[in-house]
């Protein structure tokens, strides 16, 4: 097991040390700390969701919402911290908001027996149309002289944010795989049929791991209101992309059963990665799209190539 | 059998009449029914169109609809708006997110003899059937803000551009006349023109992060001077200079207005942002398009200008009625 889930990082992994390496080779400023803090920080975001993602995609399901779930929870910590209430009460209200969301994504999935790809997309428009109801369509900027949450995201040392990345990655890389909750979540991912004939709690599973996305999403929404300082409701427009992009490149199945957390991070960095190396070098931004695109698909499909080797 | 008819007729005859008469009676008092459709709704520049819009509406008693599309860049959706708002309105006042694809859909609606208004951006190739052009002289906005951070800096020094989004035209048009401008400064060298900020103004930061980062030596920034081209990108560029604390050590100039620019400026981390002044554009959409309809006299191409808003002249109160209208 551990051999494995070790191996399955392998591949991603690879794919980032090339194109970080890549990049160097012709530009050294690529090695320099503030480029490696970029990275890191520009991925926090994309990388928490992704966190969460993860559990989604492995038990079966997808979270096409978690964008827009970004900006509306985004918009009401940024109300509340407008209203001077403290950092510790916003980020509770954020992971519960979040959480809330995930709830109603998970539970009209299993109620209405639909497919969560077509509630989400449901949900989608309904959380980015309330994040415009509540805020005039307008964003909401925090106080000028409010400085205490842009450490999580900014400052002169490691933002706070990356080492929140790092922790989240590992507990719940530890969660998934030896909790009972997280055997289920994949049991259930393989095949649903068979986890319920195992006496597996489906439904319960299934709402907890969209509760549990819906929360890392509420966090990447604090994260997202400490870099920009505004609780913008049009912000993370088709992050959801990005997103699943990164847990599709660390080495998950969007048919389920299949991925990891630790390789969903790393997938965030990859394209961080190409980003700011893209920047670095001058290269127009069109290329980039392209280039991240074809990187994309070469590192997803070379991953399946090695695992057919390796594991079969 | 014959007789019914006859009375059939007659009473259908009389409805009419009776229509007749009560349409010419209320012709007059049926509204103008005008849509404006902007190029999205969140950004406070359209909020601000908004308000002159529904001013110059409040004026003539107009059937005001304002409607956009739900993202800046979604070319698709708005030429079904205009598609679908041209059948309920007597006139459309267009803000078009796309100089070329907007065409096609303007031109039909022009054809069926319902008076088609630009504000904010051109449409290519339009002369022939739009009533009218009411914009900011957006490439002349661009050259003001490289004269002035050509005045700030001395006629010399590194300067870098970040662009908007690919295919606005209003951004584009401000983009060259920029670089056309400062061309005039030899000793001026643009080192970045390349990089697009992106829709919003968190992808807009990231942007700009990376590439305040590639001109940072040893701590210290070598650029001299930066333009970004509309609020989304100043927001980010903002944002991200002062998160690097390199806020107040280049010369920044923007382009539209938010409360954080004018808090920027008093600072010293900005020396000056470009403001259009989309209210009278709105106003002057709508009174252009009634115009039009009543057979009144109209301007063809109408600029709205830019001011540059300064330290100097922040408090000025023709200016502080400018920044009153846009920021809230």
């Amino acid at each position: 097991m551990n051999l494995r889930a070790s191996l399955k990082m392998l591949g991603p992994l690879v794919a980032l040390l090339v194109v970080y390496f890549g990049f160097g080779i012709s530009e050294p400023a690529m090695f320099n700390r503030t480029v490696i803090i970029n990275i890191l920080s520009q991925s926090v975001i994309v990388g928490i969701a992704a966190v969460g993602m993860t559990l989604i995609i492995i038990s079966g399901g997808i979270d096409l919402s978690v964008g827009s779930i970004i900006a509306w929870t985004g918009v009401i910590a940024a109300f509340l911290i407008d209203q001077s209430l403290s950092p510790i009460l916003v980020f509770l209200t954020a992971i519960l908001c979040g959480g809330l969301c995930g709830f109603l994504n998970g539970s009209l999935s299993i109620w209405l027996r639909l497919m969560p790809f077509i509630v989400t997309l449901g949900t989608m428009q309904i959380y980015r149309g309330s994040a415009k109801i509540f805020t005039g369509g307008t964003p909401i900027n925090l106080p000028f002289d409010e400085t205490r949450y842009q450490l999580w995201m900014g400052g002169t040392g490691f933002p706070y944010g990356i080492f929140l990345l790092l922790v989240i990655c590992i507990f719940t890389s530890w969660i998934l795989h030896y909790t009972r909750f997280g055997r289920h979540a994949i049991a259930i991912g393989s095949s649903p049929a068979t986890a319920r004939l195992c006496g597996i709690p489906v439904l319960r599973t299934q709402i907890f791991v969209y509760v549990i996305g819906g929360a890392m999403a509420g966090l990447a929404a604090m994260m997202n209101v400490a870099k920009s300082s505004q609780g913008d409701p049009t912000t993370a427009l088709g992050l959801e992309l990005d997103i699943i992009a990164a847990v599709v490149l660390g080495g998950a199945r969007l048919t389920g059963g299949q991925g990891s957390v630790i390789g969903a991070v790393i997938g965030a960095l990859l394209m961080t990665c190409i980003r700011t190396g893209c920047v670095m070098h001058g290269i127009p931004t069109p290329w980039t799209e392209v280039i991240t695109g074809i990187i994309i698909i070469i590192a997803v499909v070379v991953d399946r190539l090695r695992q057919r080797h390796t594991l079969c | 059998m014959r007789i019914f008819h006859l009375t059939k007729i007659a009473s259908l005859s009389a409805i009419c009449a009776l229509g007749l008469g009560c349409n010419s009676t209320t012709k007059d008092e049926k509204r103008t029914r005008i849509v404006m459709i902007p190029k999205g709704t969140t950004h406070l520049f359209w909020k601000s169109v908004e308000t002159g819009a529904k001013q110059a509406a409040k004026e003539h008693d107009i059937d005001l609809t304002f409607i956009g599309p739900q993202r800046e860049d979604d070319r698709s959706q708005q030429i079904d708006l205009v598609t679908n708002q041209a059948q309920k309105n007597d006139a459309v006042v267009l803000a078009p997110l796309d100089r070329v694809a907007l065409r096609g859909v303007a031109l039909q609606v022009a054809q069926m003899g319902k008076p088609v208004v630009i504000i904010d951006s051109s449409l290519a190739d339009s002369d022939s059937f739009i009533t009218s052009y009411i914009a900011t002289d957006n490439r002349e906005a661009g050259r003001m803000a490289a004269r002035k951070i050509a005045e700030l800096l001395d006629g010399n020094g590194h300067v870098a551009m970040m662009r908007y989004l690919q295919g606005s035209a209003s951004t584009e048009q401000r983009e060259e006349g920029f670089l056309e401008e400062i061309k005039k400064h030899p000793s001026i060298s643009v080192v970045s023109s390349e990089q697009y900020a992106g829709a919003t103004a968190s992808q807009a930061q990231d942007t700009a992060t990376n590439l305040l980062t590639r001109f940072t030596r040893d701590g210290k920034l070598t650029i001299d001077g930066i333009f970004t081209s509309n609020q989304s990108s100043t927001y980010g560029m903002l944002q991200s200079l002062r998160a690097m604390s390199h806020a107040g050590n280049v010369k920044f100039i923007g382009f539209d207005g938010d409360a954080s620019f004018i808090d920027a400026i008093k600072k010293k981390e900005m020396q000056g942002t470009l403001l259009q002044d989309p209210a009278r554009m709105g106003y002057l959409g709508i009174k252009v398009a009634y115009a039009k309809l009543k057979g009144e006299p109209y301007e063809a191409i109408i600029d709205t200008g830019a001011t540059m808003l300064t330290l100097e002249n922040l408090e000025q109160p023709d200016i502080a009625d400018l920044i009153q209208s846009q920021v809230p």
